[in-house]
């Protein structure tokens, strides 16, 4: 049916093609005198027709825009068939819907199926009208004031004139069936940190001249290779992501590990670091056990039921590019200086009543030193034959509770279980081998606390005592002679 | 009259040269561990393998070293006991009043110096300093080492003590050791640049005069009184022999 009607206009094609030049002068001369009688009513502002369901359509062409569109010598005859000297149907349509699907109608009959099929656009919507949805050209071009599609009278913008089509629902369509919604948000775009860019900046082959046709097997490798737009300036965070295990997932053809676009979004990119909550919500969609723990955690609690802006969300230990193995050694051993970024930090942890000492002790303890010690070793090739206790080793991981209150007796409670992992032949008294991160006192560990102030008070007594010893018998010495 | 009397035995001098090693292994692997933030600490530490292999070796050289001193007490316990050795190494009533004695010497007080058996009391302390010190060492590098081990009997407060008490007694040891045993046996000018006698196992006679007036009355069978005497003489006879040789020249 469809085929038969191509056919049939196939002699109006040539007409408007070959005929046209030739025709237009002497039928703008013709007609010249039909545009005046059709405008005598239709340029009338307020016009407008009523279909049996109530809508209404203007009736009335600006006839300044008319002149200045790309029909604009065509006599009004030449799309209203229908209409002409002295003929002036009366037509009854249903709607409004059906109006405009009828009424595009007539453009099809210069503007080919096959001519239009060229542009990926329309091979769409063909694709779509062939399944029953009707294709309404004057939806995307208007009716009166079409313009020109490059050139004079093309939209001010690259902008405007993307959104032209992708301001509606536009969809992509990929082999394996899936279908992928091309509509922009011209708003969250605007608002968006890239919303001073042109289109074209990020959709680079794309423009008002052309628009190429990529045939995609799947939604996310649509996904993945669009993300390749973002590395071209973005170029620091790109090699970034190389080093991290989701850019190693990826390249051992885990597919669905995130890639720019899956954490920051397309369209409506937001500032980073601006609203950590969400930061922390586009971790959960794919870390959602993680996440439920770090929620119930100290931090988790105060962000989202105090809105704390001080406590760590996801990217503050793991990083927002360079995300690490979190089961690697190399994160291990960089445990203690993430959790120092604001542990050690008084004007971060100081308001909540918290020591900055935590640190340092463990630094200077038995498994800080030794930490500390591997990390300079691996620089030397030399790789640490055991993992050695971190903060998060006693702390927990995501779901770190508070050391002050009531939870603080689930941590000592804890303790002997975590000691064990390593030293499992450690009973109850080994956790006391730790001082807690306080340095000794009279009240916690006197023992320690009295053993270092006579050490304090001997040494320097005995280094007084020998060198006057020496210096005595040197001068005595020195007198005999 | 030998020129020459034998000091140490052929035992003490092995002992000694077994403690010079392990000592010095022990000071360089310890001092590195204890200043591990330093940057020679680190360099020491990376060029022998790692922390790891520093710590094997620590605990390598202190387990020769309780060994070394298990023997040494175990030969003087023995010596003294049974085979009935001068116990000269314990000190007496008599260190205290020669340490008090002395300070009057070095300030003019006194005309000589303290006279001293077969060790005078610097060498008694510093001795007694090094044993108990290292047996302190040992005690608390033990409880170090296998800290599972011992919390089985006894706090846990007791790990952290044993860090406290180890490092800072290796400090004790090492200033007892490089400023007061490397004094008296290098740099005191009554011995330099060397005093040889742990090395050879003898001491010259004129030196015994000098520094063990009392041990050597003892093995001479004469009165300390008299050796002075004689030592006086002597001097006076040299510094003659002397200022004749030097007319003489003129």
């Amino acid at each position: 049916m469809r085929g038969m009607r191509a056919n049939l206009f196939a002699p109006a094609l040539f007409f408007v093609l070959i005929l046209l030049p030739h025709a237009a002068g002497s039928e703008q001369f013709l007609s010249s005198g039909e545009i005046q009688r059709c405008l005598g009513c239709h340029a009338k502002p307020g016009l407008s027709i009523t279909f049996q369901n109530n809508e209404t359509q203007a009736a009335s062409v600006d006839p300044g825009k008319f002149k200045g569109s790309v029909h604009g010598s065509l006599a009004c005859s030449a799309c209203h068939a229908d209409f002409a000297e002295g003929k002036h149907p009366a037509r009854t349509f249903k709607s409004k819907t059906q109006y405009r699907i009828k009424s595009a109608l007539v453009c099809r009959r210069c503007h080919t199926d096959e001519q239009i099929k060229k542009s990926a656009v329309h091979a769409e919507l063909l694709a779509e009208e062939q399944q029953g949805k009707a294709l309404v050209c004057t939806n995307c071009h208007g009716s009166h004031a079409i313009a020109r599609i490059s050139g004079k009278g093309a939209p001010a913008s690259e902008e405007q004139y993307c959104m032209r089509c992708h301001e509606r629902r536009t969809t992509l369509r990929f082999k394996n069936g899936e279908r992928r919604a091309l509509k922009v948000d011209l708003l969250l775009l605007k608002t968006s940190v890239h919303g001073k860019l042109d289109c074209s900046d990020c959709h680079f082959g794309f423009s008002s001249d052309e628009h190429p046709q990529r045939n995609f097997r799947t939604a996310r490798d649509f996904t993945l290779a669009s993300s390749e737009s973002c590395r071209r300036c973005h170029f620091d965070k790109y090699t970034k992501t190389l080093e991290g295990i989701h850019y190693a997932l990826l390249s051992s053809g885990r597919m669905n590990a995130p890639v720019c676009i899956d954490c920051h979004g397309s369209h409506e990119i937001a500032r980073a670091g601006r609203e950590r909550t969400a930061s922390a919500k586009r971790c959960q969609r794919c870390h959602s056990k993680e996440y439920d723990a770090y929620a119930k955690s100290v931090h988790g609690n105060a962000l989202f039921n105090e809105h704390n802006q001080d406590v760590p969300v996801c990217a503050d230990c793991h990083t927002a590019h360079t995300i690490l193995d979190p089961f690697s050694m190399d994160y291990r051993e960089r445990i203690p200086e993430m959790c120092s970024n604001c542990h050690a930090k008084k004007e971060i942890v100081g308001k909540y009543g918290l020591s900055t000492d935590v640190v340092k002790t463990y630094l200077s303890d038995f498994h800080g030193v030794t930490l500390g010690l591997y990390k300079k070793q691996r620089g030397e090739n030399y790789k640490p034959g055991k993992p050695i206790a971190v903060c998060t080793d006693c702390h927990g991981r995501h779901n770190i509770t508070s050391t002050v209150g009531p939870d603080a007796t689930i941590v000592k409670k804890n303790l002997l279980k975590r000691c064990q992992t390593c030293h499992p032949d450690a009973n109850e008294h080994f956790p006391d081998t730790w001082l807690s991160h306080y340095g000794p006192s009279l009240t916690r560990a006197p023992l320690v606390f009295i053993a270092g102030i006579i050490f304090k008070i001997f040494i320097p007594i005995m280094i007084l005592g020998l060198v006057l010893q020496v210096l005595l018998h040197i001068w005595r010495y020195a007198i005999n002679r | 009259m030998k020129d020459k009397y034998r000091r140490f035995s052929t035992a003490r001098i092995i002992e000694h040269l077994v403690q010079i090693a392990t000592f010095s292994v022990l000071v360089a692997t310890g001092l590195s561990q204890k200043f591990y933030s330093f940057d020679i600490s680190v360099w020491f530490i990376l060029k022998l393998g790692g922390i790891d292999t520093v710590r094997i070796i620590h605990r390598a050289a202190g387990l020769l070293f309780a060994f070394a001193a298990i023997v040494h007490i175990s030969a003087g316990v023995v010596g003294i006991i049974i085979r009935k050795w001068q116990p000269s190494i314990i000190i007496t009533k008599n260190d205290f009043t020669d340490a008090v004695h002395n300070i009057k010497y070095y300030l003019g007080i006194e005309n000589f110096p303290a006279a001293s058996g077969k060790y005078n009391y610097t060498q008694k302390f510093e001795y007694w300093g090094i044993l108990t010190g290292g047996l302190l060492m040992m005690g608390t590098g033990a409880v170090l080492w296998q800290p599972v081990f011992f919390t089985r009997f006894m706090t846990g407060e007791l790990v952290p003590l044993a860090k406290v008490l180890h490092s800072e007694e290796a400090l004790v040891v090492l200033l007892i050791i490089a400023g007061w045993h490397i004094y008296n046996a290098i740099f005191s000018p009554e011995v330099f640049p060397l005093n040889v006698s742990i090395f050879t196992g003898y001491i010259p006679r004129e030196r015994m005069v000098r520094e063990h007036l009392l041990e050597l009355a003892r093995l001479e069978g004469r009165t300390p009184e008299e050796l002075r005497e004689q030592m006086q003489k002597d001097a006076i006879q040299e510094r003659e022999a002397e200022s004749e040789e030097v007319r003489r020249r003129d």
